[in-house]
């Protein structure tokens, strides 16, 4: 082959590739703008309202479905949603929910009680493994049918679900038989060996759960009979259909915020035709997902962008004024500020630190940036299963020689508040405790009294926290701060998230940084996190009467003395200092001026169907009005 | 050449079973898995998780469940993106990765021969000198740096790009700039050095002296020659600009591969991160393949084998 028809074809080649590749490229750029964009951290895992956790998730679901009720955006009290009105007995253990007629999925079929029947069923089901579950368990008995085989006893009535041929669509319930459990046969202690003797119609017989494919393969062993799971029977579960319109929740203890939780996105409504039709992950595609908020899913572009689109069938759509939206998905946070600042986005969740403090020095004050402070805390856990900070003294003489002034006015930028407590302010009837701030003094004299005079055979102990340069920086403070007052030498370590998740879950660690935002307004979304069973108490700590404070707030029905029972909790805590507040978080948002409808609140959570823009009136948004931190 | 290409490609499945097998166990002996969270999960819900994704077997077991499906090409469900499967999440991203390395690439051949040239014709000038500096300070500085320094230049200071995002040519400029620029300075240096040595050599000196205009000597008889070593520095090039878009796409926002490899290495998505360590494998073995057979095209001295 001669060298110039060598080049020839090489050329060719290279001129069809950049040809092909921007045909591609301005064929995507015929994309019209969004009314308004903004920046939702990372890619949402799901649509699917059952299986997800996260802030960028609740965003999305909360445009896209709509639960009995939902969240005022600037007070968060629960407001009519798909019920117009709600009935609550007495005994603050029965909730009558009266749903609105006007309320359609985007088929047109109307939202009945049957489709929150069916959510609340799939939302607690074995089957679909939802991270939230426990959000849920507090309606009767849901815990034990969340538990499947390890909920039910004896005497119980059950659900026998049999098996669905292997081809059948993975969304299907096989058909439900129900008897009541006369037995559990278990050889040994693993799960398939076990076999449920249940009685039919007087009679008994004997399942044995297995997945599709055993079951379609193999032929049951003699007297037995192949089953999917054998579950509580679900109609034990205090949900129950009233008529189309009408369903009645029953709860096992008065629980004050289970209206705010039935405006939580994962006890949302599912369409269970689109559901059936479809299977799982398909269903959840826009060209097939069914919804019934406020917005409608339009496309996605993974790692990219969500378009939403206003419903056209909405009940309440006149009152939702932006007509497309883009969530857009940057997980590098300056990216984010870039494009802000760049006008491509007009609200980015949070502003990094270090641009934050140089943007909140600038005169006249900005416009668009008001921090606020919400439910959540950053804290140090401490090991008191190691040795030194078992010692109650150790652990106080840490805390008081703290300087939390310093942290938060030197190195964070956003305006934080230096904790003394655990629960943050801003729970209506909840009066925040306090454990002693500063005194080196008092400080030095404790740890002398724990045997380490002037931090003498003070073991090296070392800081744990996941790689992020804000908590690097204040673990050297804090490192610092305890030499300087103390005389021990601490190090730090750090971690990428994932392993330093498991090193903190299976305890190792002496001193381990932490954050924890609330779930809802009220301290038991904090409180309960160091009982002595709870997973997320990864210190080891543990007290009888802690425990006990927390269980009685469960039952107990009068909202002060709940509240008090907290306080008194929550002075345990601080007394005894298993983890080390250290400041309250404030929201980093930057919204800009045109912005309506945008309120700063205790959970930093602002539903998209209150938004609207203004460009003319030229007043004040809500977001600059709201009181924020000086 | 069809025995060769054979041999290549036995290779190729052995090395795909070897990284399979090395991804596989040290992503499982990295502490922490996907479903660990900020909030620990109910110790139920979590046992149900992992038996959904057959965590709950032996690793010998899931070792073998993964190698099988991934031999049918089934590369599973993305753990983190639990509504595409790791095909979908590959489908939309390579070709904005590819769109994106090609230009890179186009950067990077486009400055460096220009820059090797003239740098090589006007040797010993300050020209020839200021470019060798611009192309060793481009060696030395990573691609996230001159991101960093472009975004200042050209988003704020001279607002002429967009700070980030995809869907239109002018977003694909900086990203595209910054992922080839330090190639385009190691062509320059390239194309400099072997332009130098064609340059000093005898048909040149003939060409020259039979009347050959300035330019038609240094485009058609001095860059023929000059550009063989170009050639074997695209193979290094592209792998080097497939992986180094991991960094550019993240602070882009870009939705290609890239990003996708970042973040579900840090989630502990074992499929998808298997799914495009697969990817990238086969990717960067086929490059290397097409640069060995382009030698025995352009330079009949070389044999195959």
């Amino acid at each position: 082959m001669p060298a110039n028809s060598r080049h020839l074809i090489g050329s060719f080649i290279l001129l069809a590739l950049l040809a092909g590749v921007t045909k591609a490229l301005f064929f995507n750029s015929s994309l019209p703008p969004a009314d308004f964009t903004f920046v939702n951290e990372s890619e949402i895992k799901s649509l699917d309202p059952a299986i997800v956790t996260g802030s960028p998730e609740n965003r999305i679901i909360n445009a896209v479905f709509e639960g009995l009720t939902k969240l005022h955006p600037e007070t968060l009290k629960p407001i009519p949603g798909l019920a117009k009105s709600w009935d609550i007995s007495d005994d603050l253990l029965t909730y009558t929910f009266h749903m609105r007629e006007e309320a359609r999925w985007t088929d047109g079929s109307p939202v009945v009680a049957t489709d929150i029947h069916y959510s609340m069923r799939r939302f607690l089901g074995p089957r679909t493994a939802a991270e939230y579950a426990y959000q849920a368990w507090y309606i009767k008995n849901a815990h034990n049918y969340s538990l499947g085989a390890k909920g039910i006893r004896a005497g119980d009535p059950v659900e026998v679900e049999l098996n669905l041929p292997v081809d059948a669509i993975n969304t299907w319930r096989g058909e439900i038989v129900h008897a009541k459990l006369l037995a559990v046969e278990q050889k040994s202690e693993s799960d398939d060996q076990r076999v449920f003797v249940v009685e039919i119609d007087g009679k008994p017989v004997r399942y044995r759960p297995v997945d599709d494919e055993h079951a379609a393969e193999n032929k049951p062993p003699a007297n037995t009979r192949w089953c999917r799971q054998v579950l509580l029977d679900f109609r034990e579960v205090g949900i129950e259909v009233i008529d189309p319109l009408t369903l009645r929740i029953t709860l096992e203890n008065p629980t004050p915020y289970f209206l705010n939780l039935m405006g939580f996105y994962p006890l949302f409504p599912v369409n269970q035709k689109c559901i059936e039709t479809f299977g799982s992950p398909q269903w959840a595609k826009p060209e097939n997902i069914v919804t019934n908020g406020p917005f409608n899913v339009e496309f996605r572009r993974i790692r990219d962008r969500i378009r939403l689109r206003k419903s056209g069938t909405y009940w309440n759509r006149d009152t939702i004024r932006l007509n497309v939206i883009d969530a857009l998905s940057v997980d590098a946070v300056t990216t984010s500020l870039n494009m802000y600042m760049t006008d491509t986005a007009d609200w980015v969740t949070e502003a990094p630190g270090p641009a934050l403090r140089i943007l909140r020095q600038q005169q006249p004050p900005r416009n668009d940036l008001n921090p606020a402070p919400f439910l959540s805390t950053y804290f140090y856990l401490l090991n008191t299963a190691r040795k030194p900070l078992d010692d109650i003294r150790v652990r106080r003489a840490l805390s008081l020689a703290l300087d939390r002034k310093e942290i938060t006015s030197k190195i964070l930028a956003a305006g934080e508040v230096p904790a003394l407590g655990f629960v943050p302010p801003g729970i209506t009837g909840y009066e925040s405790q306090q454990t002693a701030g500063y005194d080196p003094e008092e400080a030095r004299r404790l740890l002398a009294e724990a045997g380490y005079p002037e931090g003498k055979g003070f073991p090296r102990l070392d800081i744990l926290y996941n790689t992020h340069e804000m908590h690097q920086t204040i673990a050297e403070v804090i490192r610092k701060q305890w030499q300087r007052e103390l005389g021990i030498s601490i190090s730090t370590r750090n971690e990428e998230w994932a392993t330093y998740l498991a090193s903190q879950r299976q305890m190792k660690y002496n001193i381990s940084r932490r954050g924890w935002v609330g779930d809802y307004a009220d301290p038991n979304t904090f409180l309960d996190m160091f009982v002595t069973d709870s997973e997320q108490n990864s210190t080891g700590w543990s007290n009888a009467e802690y425990d006990r404070l927390i269980a009685a707030t469960g039952k107990e029905a009068n909202p002060a003395v709940r509240m008090q029972l907290f306080q008194q909790a929550e002075k345990i805590l601080l007394d005894e200092l298993p983890i080390l507040p250290i400041y309250f978080y404030t929201s980093k948002n930057m919204v800009k001026p045109y912005v309506r409808g945008f309120y700063n609140n205790v959970q930093d959570f602002h539903p998209l169907w209150a938004i609207w823009i203004d460009r003319e009136s030229g007043e004040t948004n809500e977001f600059m009005r709201t009181k924020g931190q000086p | 050449m069809i025995a060769f290409c054979f041999k290549r490609l036995l290779w190729m499945l052995l090395t795909l079973w070897i990284v399979f097998t090395v991804s596989f166990f040290l992503m499982r002996a990295v502490p922490g898995g996907p479903f660990d969270s900020e909030r620990v999960l109910e110790p139920e819900i979590e046992r149900l998780l992992q038996k959904r994704y057959n965590l709950d077997k032996s690793l010998a077991e899931q070792y073998w469940i993964e190698l099988s499906n991934f031999s049918r090409g089934d590369f599973g469900h993305s753990f983190k993106l639990t509504d595409y499967s790791v095909n979908e999440v590959i489908a939309q991203g390579l070709p904005i990765s590819i769109t994106l390395g090609t230009f890179a690439l186009v950067f990077a051949l486009v400055l460096g021969l220009f820059a090797g040239i003239i740098s090589a014709v006007y040797r010993g000038t300050w020209g020839d000198f200021m470019l060798m500096l611009v192309a060793t300070i481009g060696v030395a500085l990573p691609n996230f740096v001159v991101a960093g320094i472009c975004i200042i230049l050209f988003v704020f200071m001279i607002p002429i790009f967009p700070a980030a995002g995809w869907g239109n040519f002018s977003q694909l400029v900086l990203p595209a700039f910054c992922l080839g620029a330090p190639y385009a300075a190691y062509v320059a240096r390239i194309v400099r050095t072997s332009m130098l040595d064609v340059l000093s050599q005898d048909h040149i000196r003939t060409a020259r002296a039979k009347g050959v205009g300035p330019v038609r000597v240094v485009i058609v008889h001095a860059l023929r020659g000059a550009l063989l070593p170009v050639v074997s520095f695209l193979g290094p090039a592209v792998a080097g600009i497939l992986t180094g878009s991991l960094v550019v796409e993240q602070v882009f926002a870009i939705p290609g591969m890239g990003s996708h490899f970042v973040q579900a290495a840090i989630a502990r998505d074992y499929t998808l991160a298997m799914g495009l360590v697969m990817l990238y494998t086969v990717l960067l073995y086929s490059m290397n393949w097409l640069v060995d057979l382009s030698y025995a095209v352009l330079d009949p001295r070389v044999k195959l084998n």
